[in-house]
């Protein structure tokens, strides 16, 4: 076993951990995204106009109402086609694909925005609007008020749901394989090719998504604690 | 890109693919649904032996893609192909279908039990003691006061997790078989039409929706006194 | 420039749908005027105070700060710039304090000189600290809201719209959400403002303050302004019998 898991020519383990690195980066990469769009669905669902709420709410109907592999594929395929179709514009026969990595990012990073949407929308909804209003009695502007006084207090009420979002995201990087984007699930079936060890492949993939996880809920505990510093009253 | 000419071709494939998709979900839903009120239960007031066991299970599911678990067990299984034959179990592991099943229904177990126990610390200890109090036996108790209360807690997060099962069941294309995502994935390359994924999206949208009405108005029927509380509640 | 009010509220309107809360309320404020607003609840009085630094937007009147009109446009304030100015010199302390409870409270009192005045952290620092030695509260600068009792809160509070050096304070119902063993050091510190010859404006339900700390009470009754005037003629010989019965039934 330790054999399959050598490094160099000899067994899997620089592969396994070159796409266990891709898949960290995927997800890190996606988070910022999909952090912005679900700021952005928020504030559509709580905006006063009916248009912009109305779009807000289809944005995430839709995301959550679609499985994320189908997501991907019409991110990736519908992507291509678009871009496709925008460079013909400019020069005729050019053509260009976009990489599994972007689609991914797309594609995740839509997802969980629908979803921290959601997340962000009750956690504002959550705020005391008396907290904001000593802000306005002391003549801060709007912006300030959201910099300094929301922004800050919405953590201890979204990090909870954020926290599950981001385990999500990291499991979801998987479905990126199915394009061939050579992260750790992909990684792991390229050696069960070779090697026709599935069982034992596909169950260090699943012990490292673990490790991940788990440690992401630990680091996640203590931001939350961090978060609620200050409140010492019990929760509800 | 011609959407109706896709419907037109493939439009029956798409109605299997649907059946499809509904039975790998409802069969996973159900199959899960039997077993978690039990471990819940066992989660909720079981002793450290039932904790210690549950709780890497319940962990491993949920901290592990659906896709790595549903390639463990079909991919996997193959690897033992002779000892699957020598106790009569082969033919099962070697349908994708069956792996893909099993894969959903161990998968929901997991998020329904968690989401049960939920429920079941959820429901006001005055209410078993005052059924203890007038000498209910430990089953009329479960039978008529926890569980009912339970799943009146739990049914909102239940139905939540029955969409997300129904999304992830999209991922037993990646083993052949021809769910919606399965049969789009196929059209999609047979035709190179996008439509095909476009369409795909549309019946997803609509399973959503109405299972989301029906969920809803079973709510409604499940627990009209706390609809009534509710309303009151909200001014 | 001694003579000019620094508020002057005229004609204040406000309806919330159908409910016609203020009925055209008139205020004028000079320096060192402590008025008490009384009122039963409903009355209106919370309301006209949050009119006065446009937490609430009148839908009709004027109110005149620092020599500065604002300007209504559509039922809104034509400019929020000018509103944000005139809140600068309006502090206000709330019923619920309203202090933020994720900055300490040193902080939550350094915030608007530093944000708002742009005032230097170190020179806000020291401000805040001298104030809150003011308040009592020096010992407790580096703790949470949430570590605090109401009172104490109550005072950081005060402290905070001290920070502003504003104009006028308003009070909105200060003591109503304390244990009443609290309202005690509250009601000391706002004698205390009161005795410097800060202008305030309190709506309480503070009997004794009305009657012994400020220089003019005004009773709201219905929307309306029912009787106004010295503290010692109206307690001794109220003028209408909505606020005869007022004081009766709150002895």
């Amino acid at each position: 076993m330790e054999r399959l898991l050598a490094f160099g020519d000899a067994g899997w383990g620089d592969e396994i951990l070159s796409g266990t690195l891709l898949t960290l980066q995927l997800a890190a990469v996606t988070l910022p995204v999909g952090m912005v769009l679900g700021f952005l669905s928020a504030f559509l669902s709580l905006s006063d106009s009916r248009l912009l709420r109305a779009l807000g709410w289809g944005y995430s109907t839709a995301m959550r109402g679609m499985p994320e592999l189908l997501t991907l594929f019409i991110v990736y395929y519908g992507g291509g086609l678009l871009l496709n179709a925008g460079l013909n514009r400019i020069s005729a026969g050019a053509s260009f694909e976009i990489s599994p990595f972007l689609a991914g990012v797309v594609a995740l990073g839509l997802v969980f925005g629908a979803y921290a949407g959601e997340v962000l929308r009750g956690a504002f909804q959550s705020l005391s609007p008396g907290q904001a209003e000593a802000g306005l009695a002391i003549g801060m502007t709007r912006r300030q008020i959201f910099w300094r006084i929301r922004l800050p207090q919405l953590w201890r009420f979204a990090l909870p749901g954020l926290g599950n979002l981001w385990v999500n995201l990291l499991k979801d990087t998987s479905l990126v394989s199915v394009i061939t984007l050579g992260e750790l699930m992909r990684m792991s079936q390229v050696a069960v090719r070779t090697t026709k060890e599935p069982f034992f492949f596909f169950l260090v993939a699943c012990a490292i998504y673990w490790v991940m996880c788990v440690l992401s809920e630990v680091i996640l505990a203590r931001m939350e604690m961090r978060a609620n510093r200050g409140i010492i009253r019990a929760r509800a | 890109m011609n959407p109706m000419e896709i419907l037109a071709a493939h439009g029956p494939r798409f109605l299997h693919g649907m059946g499809m998709t509904l039975l790998i979900t409802g069969l996973g839903a159900m199959i899960a649904g039997l077993f978690a009120p039990w471990l819940a239960l066992w989660r909720a007031q079981g002793g450290i032996v039932a904790q210690s066991a549950l709780r890497p299970y319940i962990s491993m599911m949920r901290g592990t893609p659906l896709l790595a678990q549903l390639f463990l067990i079909y991919y996997g299984s193959g690897q033992f192909r002779p000892e699957l034959q020598a106790i009569g179990l082969w033919w099962f592991f070697r349908e994708p279908l069956n792996c893909a099943i099993l894969t959903f229904a161990l998968n929901s177990t997991a998020y329904q039990t968690e989401i049960l126990r939920g429920g079941i610390m959820g429901v006001p200890r005055g209410e078993i003691e005052a059924s203890r109090a007038i000498g209910m036996s430990r089953g009329t108790l479960l039978r008529r006061v926890v569980f009912p209360h339970a799943y009146r807690i739990a049914w909102p997060a239940l139905g939540n997790e029955i969409i997300l099962l129904m999304k992830a069941s999209a991922l037993a294309s990646v083993v052949t078989v021809y769910d919606v995502m399965g049969v789009a994935r196929q059209v999609y390359q047979k035709t190179f039409d996008f439509s095909a994924l476009l369409w795909a999206a549309v019946i997803y949208l609509l399973i959503t929706a109405t299972f989301v009405t029906l969920w809803r108005q079973s709510e409604r029927w499940l627990s009209p006194h706390v609809l009534a509380m509710e309303k009151r509640g909200r001014r | 420039m001694t003579d000019q009010p620094v508020l002057l509220a005229e004609g204040i309107q406000k309806s919330f749908g159908d409910l016609h809360v203020l009925k055209g309320i008139d205020l004028t404020a000079r320096k060192g005027d402590v008025i008490s607003i009384l009122g039963s609840s409903g009355s209106g009085k919370s309301t006209f105070l949050r009119c006065l630094n446009f937490l609430e937007t009148p839908d009709a009147g004027r109110v005149v700060v620092h020599g500065e009109e604002i300007v209504l446009r559509n039922g809104r304030p034509a400019s929020m710039a000018q509103v944000e100015k005139l809140r600068r010199h309006l502090g206000m302390v709330f019923q619920q304090f309203n202090l933020w409870s994720h900055r300490t409270v040193l902080e939550n009192v350094m915030e608007g000189p530093v944000q708002v005045l742009k005032k230097p952290r170190a020179e806000a620092r020291e401000k805040a600290r001298a104030l809150l030695e003011r308040v009592g509260l020096t010992q407790r600068a580096d703790v949470y809201p949430a570590q605090l009792s109401g009172g104490q809160q109550q005072r950081v509070a005060i402290a905070r719209a001290l920070a502003m050096e504003p104009d006028a304070i308003l009070f909105d119902e200060p003591t109503s959400a304390l244990d009443p063993e609290l309202v005690g050091e509250v009601l000391k510190v706002m004698q205390g403002l009161a005795a410097e010859g800060r202008t305030m404006i309190v709506v309480t339900h503070e009997m004794g303050f009305a009657r012994n700390v400020s220089t003019e009470v005004v009773f709201m009754h219905k929307g309306q302004i029912c009787e106004q005037g010295a503290p010692e003629r109206m307690f001794t010989a109220p003028a209408t019998e909505a606020f005869a019965r007022f004081i009766a039934d709150t002895r």
